[in-house]
């Protein structure tokens, strides 16, 4: 299987940067339109979640958390990929890997469900809806990849990985 | 009271245009929701909401116009939507139009999840 690479970033992920990157894989070419839509909500919300929950952070004017990671979008004949990773707490990554096989193994409607009881008990403001990984499955309709790397006692990287196919 | 007016900008896309006129009581949210700090941005609407019902208490219609919204921002338009349905209860006259393009099928899912949630009627209309 022969990878191409669309996009490849590591640095802060500013609002601003995760905008351009997002309309230019939305708007690549004229092919495979409706999957590029599925990628650039999938893209949005999921670096979105790197700028918001990143341990590896900076603080922008003494106020704004921008965190920092890493994000590649690569492309094979038939399908699309999309990767995140950054930094954990390794209490989080463990949270984080049970959410993620507990909506591998939903139907779609248990997932609906799911993001509906979420988004409602959800606390808002800062918090946000938390449903961003049941939307990515929801869209793509594949199941997450996710790894869990050790970096020391306190930190791991969580990769995660979201195929869209094509047609 | 003052209406909301805020404009679309091609430099900040993750803004969306709105417009909240309190002499007609017509509402409209256009274009495309996910900044950052998404609440920040959306708390001035839902006072703006509060502020309506309670003391304007007239006919209020929300055109929501969004292609793009993160799901933050489905949580902010669920507060605005929970208050609306409040007005509803307590007597108010209020209509929820639902602009989509039609090539975006996961839009109707959003949709339906949102009068679930909120239980109050939405109308889908397809984009022109």
């Amino acid at each position: 299987m022969s990878y191409k690479t669309i996009l490849s970033y590591k640095g802060p992920f500013y609002i601003e940067l995760i905008s351009v990157f997002g309309t230019n894989i939305r708007n690549l070419n004229d092919v495979y339109i409706d999957a590029r839509k599925k990628l650039f909500k999938i893209f949005i919300e999921l670096s979105q979640n790197v700028s918001n929950y990143s341990e590896d952070f900076h603080i922008v004017n003494n106020i704004q958390r921008i965190g920092v990671g890493e994000l590649n979008v690569n492309e094979t004949k038939d399908k699309y990929y999309f990767s995140t990773k950054n930094q954990v707490k390794k209490t989080d990554a463990e949270i984080l890997a049970e959410r993620c096989k507990l909506i591998n193994s939903s139907e779609y409607n248990r997932l609906r469900e799911l993001k509906r009881e979420q988004r409602l008990n959800s606390p808002g403001e800062k918090f946000g809806a938390r449903i961003g990984l049941i939307q990515a499955v929801m869209l793509s309709k594949n199941t997450l990849d996710f790894e869990v790397e050790n970096i020391n006692d306190t930190f791991s990287y969580f990769t995660l990985t979201v195929k869209i196919d094509k047609n | 009271m003052e209406n909301i007016i805020l404009t679309s900008s091609s430099t900040t896309p993750y803004f969306p245009e709105v417009n909240f006129d309190f002499t007609s009581g017509v509402c409209e949210i256009k274009g495309e929701s996910y900044m950052e700090e998404t609440y920040k941005f959306y708390l001035p609407l839902i006072n703006w909401i509060k502020e309506f019902t309670t003391d304007v208490k007239s006919k209020l219609e929300l055109n929501i116009k969004l292609i793009y919204l993160n799901t933050s921002s489905t949580k902010c338009l669920l507060d605005i939507l929970e208050l609306l349905k409040d007005y509803e209860d307590k007597g108010g006259n209020v209509k929820v139009n639902w602009f989509y393009d039609q090539s975006d099928p996961d839009m109707i899912d959003e949709v339906e999840d949102f009068e679930a949630e909120s239980g109050i009627k939405i109308k889908l209309i397809k984009f022109e």
